[in-house]
């Protein structure tokens, strides 16, 4: 098993919405609320435009992790804070660090970083290794 | 009483009363149109579901149409999920929400409402699988 030590950076995983994506998002989802695909809707709610789903974020982040641990442990909790909106069009950085290893317990901070580097997302993860 | 009571206090009636239940299956192909929409092409989700894939199984807010009342639009604020057991191909997954609370505050670009709501999962065996905690925000 690999080891994991407080500190140790999980590999980033950089995902490049478009609007195509979130309307196939929309539709795998089955949420349709117009924000998401409709740029007049969005501006008419005093939004700059189309953004991205909370929860596709959220899945995005769910990725990086699931992707670190592989198949060596099972996801215990995961939790996602909206700070900000992002648009399609531009990279959305997915990042984490391992924050707390207790026994086979692992915590791990994940936030979500828009082009200029502003974390949109923020998140916190337990896992349990050789689960 | 303004509107905006008015509408905070038929959410507030609302807490800690379950929602209708919605069971639906963890279809194969959904599981793929999922992970394809979010662009995880990890070979594990032909067996079982990824860790958000349980909002797609039933809506998560519960339709509020109540609160449509207030403010012009919805955000998400946040969501935590909690795993008991994983979520394979082929279960048959009851979701049941209610709302844990509702309160109103003032904001910089004007007053928003706050949904807290969860929903708990279970399987085809009666087993609690997960539970989603989430905040739903009207601006």
């Amino acid at each position: 098993m690999m080891h994991v030590e407080v500190g140790q950076e999980i590999p980033d995983l950089v995902k490049h919405p478009t609007t195509r994506q979130l309307v196939q998002y929309a539709g795998a989802q089955g949420d349709f609320y117009e924000i998401h695909y409709d740029q007049g809707y969005a501006k008419s709610v005093a939004l700059p435009g189309v953004i991205l789903h909370g929860l596709l974020k959220a899945a995005f982040l769910g990725q990086l992790i699931t992707d670190w641990l592989d198949d060596r442990g099972r996801l215990k909790t995961f939790e996602v804070s909206y700070r900000g909106i992002d648009m399609p069009g531009h990279p959305y950085r997915c990042r984490g660090r391992v924050t707390k290893v207790e026994g086979d317990e692992v915590e791990i901070e994940v936030w979500g970083e828009d082009e200029d580097g502003k974390r949109t997302t923020l998140g916190a993860a337990t896992v349990q290794m050789g689960a | 009483m303004s509107t905006t009571a008015w509408v905070i206090d038929r959410l507030k009636s609302r807490i800690g009363v379950d929602g209708p239940e919605v069971t639906a299956p963890v279809e194969a192909g959904h599981v793929r149109r999922f992970a394809e929409a979010i662009g995880d092409p990890n070979p594990r989700w032909a067996k079982e579901a990824p860790p958000t894939f349980l909002v797609a199984l039933a809506p998560v807010s519960l339709h509020l149409t109540d609160a449509e009342e207030y403010g012009k639009g919805w955000l998400n604020g946040g969501n935590r999920f909690e795993y008991f057991l994983p979520v394979l191909i082929g279960d048959q997954i009851t979701a049941k929400g209610r709302v844990v609370d509702v309160y109103d505050k003032a904001g910089s670009t004007g007053n928003m409402l706050f949904i807290l709501f969860e929903t708990d999962y279970t399987n085809q065996r009666g087993e609690l699988v997960a539970r989603l905690r989430g905040t739903m925000i009207r601006r």
